[in-house]
């Protein structure tokens, strides 16, 4: 499974890079913490049954949204990330990867 | 530790008298507490439970790391660790997590002091494909190591393979809580597995509160239906992770997670059914995904709640007329119902004798997030709630997994994220 997303990343890398370097982290850090600690945790490091977003580069974190949004299965708990997902604007998903990149080492 | 052993038909006929005058004259003058904190512990990596001895020494669980104990002085000792996890005094290699399964609850016999018993319930590998024991071991004078591991219960199901549910993945749904009863019992709570055939089963023990003394035996009294298997207390869960015990009644009383609604806070009476039973083809449904029709109408997607309760009850009165009734169903929503605990003494004035139960809340499908501790003033009878306040937290709210009072009077609250507070009253 982890070959299968490398992949997905990189192909984002390709396509996604400008999209990155006009994030406003600002904005992605006020959704996370009202969207997504919840479930991924205050830090990114996931808990109980939610992965960790942390350690992941921009690209790697946009492909993922992109593929829960698109309703995408990826892992056995996709149905309690792909209606999360469903609400992101491409905006969104730029400001949200850039800040968890960044601030989630 | 030091709760009251209180005879319970004596105990039930106190508090229907004290019912009778206490609110307007006894509470009148107290005030709730006003609230602050202390971290106790913070960068564990999902800690799960916790359990003291009278000077305060917490000995706590992590879900994938193990058993360790946290001296006065702040020295924490690892005692017992699992597959994968390093600098443990010792390991057990069966012992294993996945998804939500890992090491759960533990709990300290009253006779601590005497025979050193420490109980842990937590997933293992040791018979296919795996199952949930409960552990007893002995704890060293000098708090360094346990030994002695006795298996008590060995075969509490666990979900080995993913199904096609929400929170699908192996390891979902093991209950997991574990406390001594003012009856000097130990109970257990256990959880459905997302198995159809689990809750309502006499035989297998998930989706049950079990009750055995510090052997294994089961209770005297448990007073399980003919056939079922005489450690079962209460059948028909869900998935429980919260249990205390009334602090005038002695009572136990359960916090449940629910599906896409009602969380469910109940009074337990011995053999008594809860009322789920999520199997497909009974009750108006027909076939479900991967049998289990748990989350059914709809799994995957937002729906109003009541039509959910309506469609697959937590607690089927329909089906069982004599379940055991909910005294609240958290206004009908799901937020991850998780531990329970009685609030005792002066020091937290008008919540003195309340009970607090921990949200993990996610938000799923419109439901607010709802990560809080709740208080909650039960009837005496404990078949209603006479309030339910949310506590003002002093921290940031979390994933309140486990609620413990300590022997110093304050409560300690662990989160998911990876903190242990102890909550102080002023
Ligand atoms: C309801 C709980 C929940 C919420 C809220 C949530 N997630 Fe998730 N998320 C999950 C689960 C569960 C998974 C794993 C899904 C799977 O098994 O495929 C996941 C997976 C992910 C992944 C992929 C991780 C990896 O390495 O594969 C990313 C990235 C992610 N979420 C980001 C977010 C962001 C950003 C938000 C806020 C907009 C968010 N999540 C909100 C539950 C949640």
């Amino acid at each position: 499974m982890n070959r299968a997303m490398g992949f997905v990343a990189g192909v984002a890398l390709m396509l996604g890079a400008s999209n990155v370097q006009a994030a406003d982290i600002s904005a992605g850090e006020a959704m996370y913490a009202q969207a997504c600690a919840q479930c991924h945790g205050r830090t990114g490091r996931g808990m109980a049954s939610f992965p960790s977003v942390s350690g992941q580069d921009a690209e790697y974190i946009e492909a993922r949204l992109i593929q829960y949004r698109e309703g995408e299965q990826v892992g056995p708990n996709s149905a309690l990330m792909i209606p999360v997902a469903a609400d992101l604007s491409d905006e969104n998903i730029t400001d949200l990867s850039a800040f968890i990149a960044k601030t989630f080492q | 530790m030091s709760s009251k052993i209180v005879n319970w038909p004596l105990g039930a006929v106190m508090a229907s008298v004290l019912s009778v005058g206490l609110p307007a004259a006894a509470f009148a003058s107290e005030h709730t507490p006003n609230l602050s904190y202390e971290t106790v512990l913070s960068g564990l990596s999902d800690p799960w439970d916790m359990a003291f001895m009278p000077d305060g020494t917490m000995f706590f669980t992590q879900k994938c790391d193990g058993l360790s104990v946290l001296l006065p002085d702040g020295e924490v000792n690892n005692l017992l660790g699992m597959t994968g996890s390093d600098g443990y005094a010792s390991t057990a290699d069966d012992l294993f997590c996945e998804g939500q399964a890992g090491m759960m609850g533990v709990a300290l016999d009253p006779e601590f002091d005497d025979n050193r018993f420490l109980y842990v319930y937590s997933t293992s590998s040791m018979a296919a494909p795996g199952t949930n024991r409960l552990m007893r071991f002995t704890v060293s004078d000098d708090l360094t190591a346990v030994s002695d591991r006795t298996d008590l219960i060995e075969d509490v199901p666990y979900k080995p393979e993913a199904s096609d549910q929400p929170f699908g993945g192996p390891g979902a749904h093991n209950g997991g809580r574990v406390r001594f009863g003012p009856d000097g019992y130990l109970y257990l709570t256990t959880g459905d597995i997302h198995g159809a055939e689990v809750p309502q089963s006499p035989t297998l023990l998930g989706g049950k509160v079990i009750r055995i003394d510090r052997d294994g035996n089961a209770a005297e009294g448990n007073n399980a239906p003919e056939g079922f298997d005489p450690r079962i207390y209460t059948y028909g869960h869900r998935n429980v992770q919260g249990i205390a015990f009334h602090p005038e009644t002695g009572q136990p009383i359960t916090a449940e997670h629910g599906p896409w609604h009602s969380d469910e806070i109940t009074a337990l009476v011995p053999g008594g059914n809860g009322g789920w039973d999520p199997r497909p083809n009974m009750a108006g449904r027909g076939d479900c995904p991967d049998g289990y029709c748990g989350y059914e109408p709809v799994q995957m997607e937002a729906m109003d709640p009541a039509e959910r309760a309506e469609y697959m009850p937590m607690t089927d009165f329909e089906t069982y007329p004599d379940a055991m009734p909910p005294a609240w169903d958290n206004n009908g929503l799901s937020q991850g119902m998780s531990s329970a605990a009685f609030l005792t003494g002066d020091q937290w004035g008008a919540w003195n004798g309340r009970m607090v139960v921990g949200l993990m809340g996610i938000g799923f499908g419109g439901t607010p997030v709802g990560q809080r501790i709740d208080i909650i003033d039960m009837a005496e009878d404990g078949l209603s709630v006479h309030d339910v306040t949310e506590m003002p937290l002093p921290m940031g709210s979390g994933r309140f997994r486990s609620l413990v009072q300590g022997p110093d009077g304050n409560l300690y609250a662990a989160i998911d994220e990876g903190d242990i507070y102890r909550i102080i009253p002023e």
